[in-house]
């Protein structure tokens, strides 16, 4: 039997996962085996323990962005992780550009690439930028000054507004609910965090627009 | 500077590793994807298209990640949150997981203390691997499913996907506008700007009026290139925005609704 495209990023992508894992997993061992040092496992344990709540992150986010990110884009992106503030608006961008929709095959072509560009300049970008920082100081006392601080303290509202210039004039029907009651959970509930917000933000987005759909008023 | 333990010739043959891997592995995406699209038909404009936006894009917050590391210098040295912050990890997890691994360690002074002990420093690698790994674990046993399923539904009922699709993006944009619009700051560490305020709406109403100014300006012109930079240059002039408004009315960028 022939196989798909997707088939085949199926079995590419799993390969890179597993060996993503391996690779990850083998440098905290490798730095312990270095520095000649065995971990404690309770500590171990009890940072874990600490951080569990991201657990269940992780498994709303796979189920949450993996549709939209297509195949090959969500093993890139989870590699590589900054999926929020890079991976997905560079792959909504991406497909807006070039008028192809999620969940086709073309869609899935221009994520992938878009991802992948986005992973290779972003990873040089921050070598770049950490040698920079590390051999002169002063400039990252620059890039934390009060002059720039609160320039990338606000760059994901920047990202966001981008996107939803694009998005929200193109489906401001079934935009209005959605941003209306994230705006009114967070009047009473200022503090959620984001990762609560999101699965929040997209399942009262759909239920609205699932009305609106069955009203054919969209 | 590159003397201590934490940032000695070993971590950063670590991190060159970390480098090579990450990006062998998307020009081979990026490879076969680009073969499977002019397949498909798409044209190579399109296709560098996709590359040069995503690239421009990519810039200014990857500075705002290599920010992060330095921020997190402080007590794990440069290479290991680099490490860390090119693989899996996320700025606003990577910060959280490297002080509940510093405290779990006995360190209480949060990410301004210096960690100089190297049993605890690996102790510390392990609680930041660890705590992120398991979307790794579950990619490659339910994607498939997963995007089978959402593809049998596709494939039924076309028009319906379409709009769930959109609204799912929708939903995502709007929990970040609704943090802008009406979401509090950190109790623990009052920085200026992270509630909402002046500076987030001013991001948010600048980049959407550029992106706005941009997509008109391309119908008129239809230009490819105006396509590929609408997006990174609407976010960085609205940063240049919000950096104008800092220096030149403090007082008004100070303002927060939220904080």
């Amino acid at each position: 039997m022939n196989k798909t495209y997707y088939d085949k990023v199926h079995s590419w992508g799993r390969i890179w996962c597993v060996a993503s894992l391996l690779f990850f997993l083998s440098i905290p061992l490798a730095i312990g085996l270095h520095f000649g040092v065995t971990p404690r496992a309770d500590v171990v344990g009890k940072g874990i323990a600490s951080i569990a709540f991201f657990f269940a992150t992780g498994i709303v986010e796979v189920v949450a962005y993996s549709p939209l990110l297509g195949a090959g884009g969500t093993y890139l992106s989870f590699v590589t992780g900054n999926i929020m503030n890079l991976k997905m608006p560079c792959a909504l961008n991406a497909m807006e550009n070039a008028k192809v929709k999620a969940n086709t095959e073309e869609g899935e072509v221009i994520t992938t690439i878009a991802i992948s560009a986005s992973i290779i300049v972003t990873t040089l970008v921050i070598a770049i930028f950490v040698i920079l920082f590390a051999i002169n100081p002063s400039f990252s006392e620059t890039m934390r000054s009060d002059t720039f601080a609160p320039a990338f303290q606000q760059v994901t509202y920047t990202i966001f507004g981008s996107l939803a210039a694009t998005y929200f004039v193109k489906h401001w029907k079934i935009s209005i609910f959605p941003i209306a009651a994230i705006t009114l959970i967070l009047v009473f509930a200022g503090n959620l965090a984001i990762g609560v917000l999101i699965p929040v933000g997209v399942v009262l987005s759909m239920l609205g627009a699932h009305v609106m759909y069955k009203m054919k008023l969209v | 500077m590159f003397s201590d333990f934490k940032s000695d010739g070993f971590m950063f043959l670590l991190i060159l590793a970390v480098i090579v891997f990450v990006c062998a592995q998307a020009l081979f995406f990026m490879s076969k994807a680009w073969k499977r699209g002019k397949e498909l038909g798409i044209t190579t404009d399109k296709l560098k298209n996709a590359v040069t936006s995503s690239a421009i894009f990519s810039f200014a917050p990857a500075v705002g990640i290599a920010v992060t590391v330095i921020t997190l210098s402080v007590a794990l040295g440069y290479v290991l949150p680099w490490i860390r912050l090119t693989v899996i990890g996320a700025i606003q997890y990577e910060t959280t997981a490297a002080i509940a691994a510093l405290e779990s360690a006995g360190l209480s002074g949060g990410i301004s203390a210096e960690v100089t002990d190297p049993q605890m420093f690996t102790e510390i690698a392990w609680v930041m691997t660890l705590g992120s790994i398991l979307p790794l674990v579950l990619i490659p046993i339910i994607l498939k499913k997963i995007q089978k399923g959402v593809s049998d539904v596709a494939s039924k009922n076309s028009k319906w996907m379409d709009v769930m699709t959109g609204a799912a993006f929708i939903g995502l944009i709007a929990a970040f506008i609704g943090k802008g619009l009406a979401g509090v700051g950190s109790k623990s560490e009052p920085i200026i700007g992270d509630g909402a305020g002046v500076l987030s709406l001013a991001a948010l109403v600048s980049s959407i009026g550029f992106m706005l100014i941009f997509t008109l300006l391309n119908k008129k012109l239809k230009k490819n290139w105006i396509d590929a930079l609408a997006m990174p240059l609407s976010m960085v002039l609205a940063m240049v925005v919000v950096i104008l408004i800092n220096q030149f009315v403090p007082e008004i960028a100070a303002i927060e609704w939220r904080y």
